[in-house]
């Protein structure tokens, strides 16, 4: 069997707020396979950008603490890692890549000098050979006139152009793991079809596994083999993606999926679309969560059980932590 | 619900043009213009939504904004109810803001942070003197009850909401002088999926309470075909495809609409069964400051001909509705 690149397990990560300490991930238990692509899709404050940063190494130290479980990357417990070691792994092991690409640039340098900074960081290269795998790099990623571009500032490329140059620094060193945190939401939808099919293409050629966050089902239809799918700081559903968008078990899942209003087939007559699913309320602050599901005020199916008691991950043909799995959602 | 086409339209816009100055290339340069709305021509029928889809860049903004003058119109007539808003004085065209209301896309950035949200919704019907002050406080009270707020939110701070509570709140200022056209610029982009269905819903419940009229921007195809009677498909600045919505999203005629409907939404792409995007178009739009005299879609599209290049295709009847294209799908 196939030994995870990455295994989370039982990660717990606290923040300091004027609210006191709350958890903001809880029991977060994952593997990444090697050359596969895993989504974790969830709303705005589920936890998957902290999820993201907590592979990274990257939680922010105040305010944020691991305070437990493990992450390990290939035999290494990266929670434990010293900080020098740590910095040996970001960007050539582990590379991330944002959603604004604008930010995550520095304006001051050209493109070409910023991935050069990463290639001379990590490899035993001079800056003259650092500079011929940056014009490489670009034309891999598709920048047309690599050479001319790679001495272009952040602002003279377009958007869909800066996360390319964004995806080139990634990949400068062969990572094994690539985490894309939302990168294509800041995107034209043309362009975002064009920086889906490029991280396709590297996957293909470089073998890399890619964790990909998004809050879009369409992305994790479209790019993902696994997805989990994130509540409150929890997983609550995990699975194929097949599994997830045909088989959902949660009856927040469904509801995320039956909210999306996707291209419905048209009948041809002038009738309107029915109403959208929807899913009453909102994400419930994390200093009030209570005992029982994180889910139970939005949710049609719960009871008394359900706010007492909070249901840990079963298996029920793919892991859910429901009480009612599979249990019709009435409108 | 079905809304039958009516021959009168609300809004008449004929000619649309919006030009920004860029200042001069140096002292003794050429000014330049950036020609963001170039002679746009769209008709809005009462209680109808009329959606304007593009890209970054396309205009769609900008041409809404200058149909309801916020943004000054270089050329172009706009009727509005037997109006030409384009030749009232400024104080007239204060009257007339009753009738057009805006919702933003960004519910963080339009709402006066240091205002309560209960003034905030009053606001409109203070600075148009509608009614009474007794009179105005209970329609604020109609209106939160209209979208699902409670009455004793009205005391709060826009902070203390979260996104979609926000969004409510914009809807609930909008609505409050009774307009007759809503501009809706984005309303649900900011908002994650499940709140934008809350949205969605609400926006179209309201339409069909009070016979509303819709200009609805937005990128998202999906949401667009939910909401929306008729569409626009904008690119650079012009309309390249206009049809109502079974016929745009049955049978696009125009490539760049193929190129928009192949990347909206889907769940049905999956990459377990080895899906790959059709037709992708390469590099991003062309400047604006640098029109290619053609199509402004050549450069990208995957059906151009040397016609294209050479020669600016109209906007032509299709029968079904209207494209600009030489060589339509």
């Amino acid at each position: 069997m196939t030994e995870p690149l990455m295994s989370l397990r039982d990660l717990r990560v606290e923040f300091d707020t004027r609210h006191g300490r709350v958890t903001a991930l809880s029991g977060i238990s994952l593997d990444v396979m090697p050359g596969e692509t895993l989504g974790i899709v969830g709303e705005s404050g589920c936890g998957k950008s902290i999820t993201a940063l907590a592979m990274m190494g990257l939680v922010p130290n105040p305010p944020g603490h691991v305070t437990g479980g493990s992450i390990t990357f290939q035999g290494e417990d990266i929670t434990r890692a010293r900080p020098g070691r740590l910095r040996r792994l970001r960007g050539r092991d582990i590379a991330m890549i944002f959603q604004e690409p604008m930010t995550s640039l520095n304006p001051v340098f050209t493109v070409g000098d910023q991935i050069a900074e990463a290639i001379l960081l990590h490899q035993d290269v001079s800056r003259a050979q650092a500079d011929k795998q940056v014009v490489d790099l670009l034309a891999t990623v598709g920048i047309p006139e690599p050479a001319r571009r790679a001495k272009a500032y952040p602002h003279e490329l377009s958007g869909g152009m800066r996360q390319r140059v964004m995806i080139a620094m990634a990949i400068s060193c062969r990572p094994k793991l690539l985490i894309a945190d939302e990168p294509t939401t800041a995107l034209d939808v043309t362009v975002q079809a064009q920086i889906f099919d490029l991280m396709r293409d590297i996957q293909r050629e470089f073998g890399v596994a890619i964790v990909l966050i998004t809050h879009d089902m369409g992305a994790i239809a479209e790019m993902t083999d696994r997805v989990a799918v994130m509540y409150a700081g929890r997983i609550i559903e995990q699975g194929t993606s097949d599994q997830i968008l045909d088989n959902p078990l949660h009856p927040y899942t469904r509801g995320l999926i039956g909210c999306i209003p996707v291209l419905g087939r048209e009948a041809g007559d002038s009738a309107r679309l029915p109403p959208l699913a929807e899913i009453p309320g909102i994400v419930p602050p994390l200093h009030l969560l209570g005992e029982g599901c994180a889910f139970a005020e939005r949710c049609t199916l719960a009871d008394d059980h359900c706010r007492a008691v909070r249901p840990a991950l079963q298996e029920k043909g793919h892991p859910v932590a429901c009480h009612h799995a599979g249990k019709a959602v009435p409108a | 619900m079905s809304t039958p086409p009516v021959n009168d339209p609300l809004m008449r816009v004929r000619g649309l043009s919006v030009d920004f100055p860029l200042g001069r290339g140096g002292l003794f340069g050429k000014p330049q213009m950036l020609r963001a709305v170039r002679g746009v021509d769209f008709d809005l029928a009462p209680g109808r939504t009329l959606g304007l889809v593009g890209e970054s860049g396309s205009g769609k903004t900008t041409t809404a904004m200058a149909a309801i003058r916020l943004a000054p119109a270089s050329g172009g007539q706009v009727m509005f109810d037997g109006t030409d808003l384009m030749g009232l004085s400024p104080g007239q065209m204060r009257q007339h803001r009753r009738h057009l209301q805006v919702i933003f896309q960004d519910p963080y950035s339009s709402l006066n942070p240091r205002d309560r949200v209960g003034a905030i919704v009053r606001e409109p019907l203070d600075l148009m003197n509608v009614g009474d002050p007794a009179g105005r406080a209970a329609r604020v009270e109609e209106l939160f009850a209209l979208v699902g707020l409670r009455r004793d939110q009205m005391a709060l701070f826009p902070h203390q909401f979260s996104g979609g509570q926000r969004q409510r709140i914009s809807i609930a200022r909008a609505l409050a002088t009774n307009p007759r056209l809503i501009v809706c610029d984005e309303p649900v982009s900011a908002l994650d999926v499940a709140i934008q269905a809350q949205i969605l819903n609400l926006l179209r419940r309201l339409q069909g309470e009070f016979g509303l009229s819709y200009l609805f921007i937005s990128h998202d195809l999906g949401v667009v075909q939910f909401i929306c009677d008729d569409i626009a498909v904008m690119y650079l600045g012009e309309i390249v495809e206009l049809a109502d919505r079974p016929t745009l999203f049955s049978r696009p005629r125009h490539p760049y609409t193929s190129v928009l409907l192949e990347a909206a939404p889907s769940l049905a792409r999956r990459k377990s069964q080895g899906y790959r995007r059709q037709g992708i178009v390469k590099g991003d739009p062309p400047s604006p400051l640098n029109l290619p005299p053609g199509c402004a879609f050549a450069s990208r599209c995957p059906q151009a001909q040397a016609r294209c290049r050479a020669e600016k295709p109209e906007l032509q009847d299709t029968g079904a509705g209207k494209v600009a294209c030489h060589f339509p799908l």
